[in-house]
């Protein structure tokens, strides 16, 4: 049952682009933090996530993945535990969401590691259960198991890990297979509890929505269709859904890195050079933001190479997936896929002013030791189902 | 495994389309980049540049104003002000709760000035930080640090100003102001240059906050040497517009100030950016602001978020500085005429006076005084207190009423109405008027009743005098009005005169109707009075009587004392009309001729020189003839020309309903006196004005006297001596 490892079926190409890109990673993060004395550091210490992160990938690519599906539902279990017990006990920190627990005098955020663990869970779900998907009972049971931590998330309130998580579940669902029936049914489920789905939504999330809305030029305000319809079916709407550009403070941040952007222009301001980056107009600018240095330093050039880098990571899990053994490893490797994906849409979208502000960093590049770290662990996963693939080998 | 799929789920088309997902998502973000990075990237750029370049203004050295002779009248003295950089302050470490860092950098500073010990020091502060917070800060913060602040116990009226310190149009507000005369103690001034660092800092840290000015250059050093530790102190040089001759000339100089509320948009439209940048707003220093102000030094500082200086980028251009003034004015003359002038007022007791002269060749201003005067020293050093008190002067200072004050001329007039009848040939030199008391203008609805006429007197008749036979020349002489009475506005069948459209066409024509163009800022003008106009203010039509008034400079006519001195001019050159004028050139700082100004003609009255002459005589008979009224203005040497005017004027008391009068029931008078001279090849032209200065002889001639003695004697000395040994 358990292949050998072959170390000839690692992807070290897939490896080596990962490499370039924390290189990237750490050279902007310097740009972006050496003359800030709290965060001159942070380079190096980014270098240290680094090679933590590479030890962490090691490791799990040695690990055979099959073996995860045994931790799959206890770990899920105590993901689902975790998140309620944030709802009664949590704590909130900075962002302003009650997203963090004390354990044992750590602060944990679950919602982290519950990326990978919805995509262990479903990903064991739906190849356990792959024979029955073609039944609406088992899909509607998927959809409760992701439903479930998803509402807890979204209470929290965390919007974009809320929408992480339906895009993983909605991703590794499609792709273990739904019938076409069953996923028009759906639709039209969806459809009906929009309205419930509206009258939820956070005041602020509908604040970071509507700054991307079309304005009207001369009145500033939001297209009137757009803006009745919003009246119709919202109760209150914040000012930013009337007047987006009145509330300057908001809009801020997305301003500023649009100026880095365009600031830029086709080859760049040159690396540790950007105005918008190195006088700090551009606010969390080694975090959220760091794409909008690239394309000040790097210009249109640089930052479509990084983009091309990062794509290709995601191209190249997919071919992972492709070629698993078994669904189980198949499933995998496409949430792995589709988490690298997701965020690198999310945050160059927010950078482009093209998506809103959802906090979601950029992958490997971005500055933080949970995010780099995860991020190389995901591609560990990866590499692990790559070298169990199923192709006949010939010694 | 696989087989058994039937392919009618969406696993295979989930795969395809997460495929097409990466290629579309990599296609929209390139596209989206180019869009704001190649085909945006000029409009990115610039709001890049607005977000990090400030341009930043070095002014220019402000010209320096000389008098004919070359002695300086305005320049600049360097002045020191301390100030502090707050980026460069110590931050309060939360870490030590009960020490506040920055408070006690600011405490040592404080201490350094002498803001315990000396009191003028304490009080200066307190002005500049109650001028820079306003009121309302400045009480709560003194409040808030639990320093004991008094109040004056009157109300005072301040000028609201606008958010950035500037005058507004607004009424006045009554507010009880602290009292600044009372020392604050240090805690209160601390805690005061802690509030302005902090409104500072949220603008820009890099940029100094003064504190306190007006320091010599000793103590300035002093101070730069006790600070050297103390990275946020700045001793600044700060050149302050020094006037030297303070009262003397304020009128003529003017002043500077902020740019006003209401002119900003004007002035940023023409090139002034910075708002706080001090302007002429009155007299010399604001008819030539931009000549004076040269042209200001550029270069652009690149500021990061929180405003901190990081470099200079691109080229600094060294700023030019501004032209120098020549002025055509003659100090020594100035203060003669304002001595002259002080000295009569004062034992008249009258409330205000003018008295200007030129060349009736050119137009050049040799001098211009208008009393009450004012130290516009005052505005340079923003002496709150002193400001307020001038302010407040009901008799108003600031105005200079050479130009800006309007009065009956009187018989000053005269001279308009001579030369208009004979130049229309309403009479001629030899056309005779008898004067046998006063003349009586029958009542235009009951021509018969002799009751209801309307009587007519010459100034003569009250001292029980009539002149008989008069000429215009004689006329003149004597100031007779009844001549002028016949020539303005005919008398019944008997004689044809001049009338209100002839009267009003000369009246224009010697400049009466518009401004004399001199190069002062605040000059008025009355209109010139006609028919039309009457009928439109008081809804009745012209009189004979009007005519009458007119023609003696009084009734409906008003005149600046420099439209009076205008009209000597054309009389004593024979007829051209030329603009005043008080800058003669200007030089740029090395020296060179930036701009010569020569004469501006008017125009030249049409008439003949011949008739003008008879003009003329007439105003040599005034001062030479020994039946003259202006007998008093002979100066020894020199044949003077002149014409007295003692103006009728009401001053309306509502209690009365009526004007003041004296005792003998009579109106007031302004004291005037026109003159030039020598009589051959004038060279001066003189007004004289006293408000309510009684009779033109006796209050306005002995000060011209004065004036003209002493020009013709230190000023310009006539060679009398050779002359009188040619013609023995």
């Amino acid at each position: 049952m358990f292949a050998r490892i072959n170390w000839r079926h690692f992807d070290w190409l897939l490896l080596f682009v990962v490499l370039v890109l924390c290189g990237f990673s750490v050279a902007m993060i310097y740009s972006a933090t050496h003359n800030s004395p709290d965060l001159a550091d942070y380079w190096q210490r980014q270098v240290n996530f680094v090679g933590i992160g590479l030890v962490a990938l090691f490791l799990v690519a040695l690990l055979d993945y099959r073996q995860l599906s045994l931790l799959a539902v206890p770990s899920f279990i105590v993901f689902i535990l975790l998140l309620v017990a944030v709802y009664f006990f949590g704590d909130t920190q900075g962002s302003g969401s009650q997203s963090w627990i004390n354990i044992a005098g750590t602060l944990v955020q679950p919602t982290e590691a519950g990326k990978f663990l919805i995509i262990i869970f479903l990903s064991w779900y739906l190849s356990w259960f792959r024979d029955s998907m073609h039944k609406l009972p088992y899909l509607i049971m998927a959809l409760v198991l992701l439903f479930t931590p998803l509402i807890l998330v979204y209470i929290q309130p965390d919007f974009g890990m809320t929408i992480t998580y339906a895009f993983l579940g909605g991703a590794l669902i499609m792709v273990a297979g739904v019938r076409y029936r069953h996923l028009f049914i759906l639709a039209a489920a969806a459809l009906a509890i929009v309205p419930l789905l509206a009258s939820t939504l956070q005041g602020y999330m509908l604040a970071r929505i509507c700054i991307f809305l079309p304005t009207d030029e001369v009145t500033g305000q939001i297209n009137a269709p757009i803006l009745g319809f919003l009246r119709t079916t919202f109760s209150s709407l914040p000012s930013e859904c009337v007047q987006p550009g009145a509330n300057t403070a908001a809009s801020y941040n997305v301003d500023q890195a649009l100026i880095a952007v365009g600031n830029g222009g086709l080859t760049g301001m040159g690396w540790a050079q950007g105005t918008q980056n190195q006088l700090h107009f551009l606010r969390v600018r080694h975090t959220d933001f760091i794409f909008s240095v690239i394309s000040e330093e790097l210009g249109l050039i640089g930052a479509a190479l990084i983009l091309l880098l990062l794509l290709f990571v995601v191209w190249r899990v997919l071919g992972i997936a492709d070629r698993a053994p078994d669904q189980f490893g198949k499933l995998l490797a496409t949430g792995v896929a589709a988490l690298v994906f997701f965020q690198v849409v999310i945050n160059v979208g927010m950078n482009l002013k093209v998506m809103p502000v959802t906090g979601l960093t950029l992958p490997f590049i971005s500055y933080g030791g949970s995010s780099l770290v995860s991020m190389l662990f995901a591609i560990g996963l990866a590499e692990s189902v790559a070298m169990r693939h199923r192709k006949i080998e010939f010694f | 495994m696989f087989e058994e799929r039937t392919g009618r789920d969406t696993a295979n088309l989930a795969m395809l389309l997460f495929r097409l997902g990466i290629v579309i998502t990599f296609v929209v973000m390139v596209a989206r980049m180019f869009q704001l990075q190649v085909v945006q990237n000029a409009q990115y750029e610039s709001l890049a540049n607005q977000n990090r370049l400030l341009r930043i203004e070095t002014p220019a050295a402000r010209g320096i104003v000389y008098d004919r002779n070359g002695t300086i009248l305005v320049r600049n003295r360097p002045s020191f002000e301390v100030a502090l950089v707050p980026e460069d302050l110590p931050f309060d470490d939360l870490e030590t709760t009960i020490i506040d860092e920055e408070a006690q950098e600011i405490e040592k500073v404080l201490r350094i000035l002498r803001a315990d010990t000396d009191t003028d020091v304490a009080l200066r502060m307190a002005e500049i930080l109650f001028n820079k917070l306003g009121y309302e800060d400045y009480i709560r913060t003194v409040q808030k640090a639990g320093a004991e602040l008094t109040f004056l116990d009157d109300p005072a009226f301040v000028t609201p100003v606008t958010d950035d310190g500037r005058l507004t149009m607004a009424e006045p507000r009554k507010v009880f102001f602290p009292d600044i005369e009372q020392p604050l103690p240090l805690a209160g001034l601390v805690a005061l240059v802690q509030r302005a660092v902090a409104i500072q800092s949220q603008g820009s840290a890099s940029d100094p906050v003064a504190i306190l000015d007006g320091i010599d250059r000793i103590r300035a050093f002093e101070v730069s040497e006790d600070s050297f530790r103390i990275p946020a102190v700045r001793v600044n040089q700060v050149p302050i517009r020094e006037y030297i001759y303070g009262d003397l000339l304020s009128h003529v100089l003017g002043f500077m100030g902020p740019i006003p509320a209401f002119a900003a948009d004007e002035y940023e439209q023409t090139g002034y950016n910075n708002p706080n940048e001090k302007v002429g707003l009155n007299g010399l220093e604001f008819t030539y602001q931009d000549e004076l102000r040269g042209e200001p030094g550029v270069r652009f500082s690149e500021r990061d978020i929180v405003g901190v200086d990081v470099r200079t980028v691109g080229d600094v251009v060294e700023p030019v500085p501004g032209l120098n003034l020549f002025l055509n004015i003659d100090l020594r003359l100035q203060r003669i005429m304002y001595d002259a002038l002080k000295e009569k007022m004062d034992e008249l007791e009258a409330p205000w006076g003018v008295t200007v002269a030129l060349n009736p060749q050119n137009g050049a201003v040799l001098g211009m005084v208008s009393l009450p005067s004012y130290d516009n020293n005052i505005f340079a050093e923003r002496i709150g207190e002193d400001y307020l008190e001038l302010e407040q002067d009901e008799r108003r200072p600031l105005i200079n009423y050479a130009i800006g004050g309007l009065y009956p001329p009187g018989s000053t007039f005269k001279m308009v109405t001579a030369a208009a009848g004979l130049a229309e040939d309403v009479i001629t030199p030899e056309t005779v008027v008898v004067d046998a008391g006063p003349i009586f203008l029958p009542n235009r609805y009951f021509p018969n009743d002799p009751t209801q006429a309307q009587k007519f007197v010459s100034w003569n008749h009250k001292n029980g005098v009539v002149h008989g036979r008069l000429n215009v020349e004689s006329a003149l002489a004597l100031s007779n009005d009844i001549y002028f009475y016949y020539l303005g506005g005919g008398y019944l069948e008997d004689f044809q005169g001049l009338g209100q459209r002839l009267l009003s066409k000369w009246m224009n024509l010697f400049g009466f109707g518009e401004t004399t163009g001199v190069d002062l800022p605040g000059e008025v003008t009355s209109l010139v009075p006609t028919d039309q106009w009457k009928r439109q203010l008081f809804a009745e039509p012209w009189t004979t009587g009007d005519s009458y008034n007119m023609a003696i400079g009084q009734g409906y006519v008003l005149a600046t004392p420099m439209q009076v001195l205008v009209e000597t001019m054309a009389v004593a050159n024979g007829g051209t009309i030329y603009e005043p004028r008080v800058v003669h050139h200007m030089t740029d700082a090395n020296g060179g001729v930036q701009k010569d100004f020569a004469p501006v003609l008017r125009r030249e009255l049409p008439i003949d020189p011949d008739e003008m002459a008879v003009v003329r005589q007439g105003m040599w008979d005034v001062v030479n003839a020994d039946y003259g009224t202006g007998r008093a203005a002979r100066v020894p040497g020199v044949e003077i020309a002149g014409k007295t005017g003692t103006a009728e004027f009401c001053e309306y008391i509502p209690e009365k309903q009526d004007c003041r009068r004296d005792d003998k029931d009579n109106l007031p008078t302004h004291a005037w006196f026109s003159a030039f001279g020598p009589y051959d090849d004038p060279e001066i032209a003189i007004v004289t004005f006293i408000y309510d200065g009684g009779e033109g002889s006796a209050a306005a001639v002995p000060v011209t006297q004065k004036i003209l003695q002493a020009y013709f004697t230190e000023i310009a000395p006539r060679p009398q001596q050779e002359q009188t040994a040619q013609q023995q």
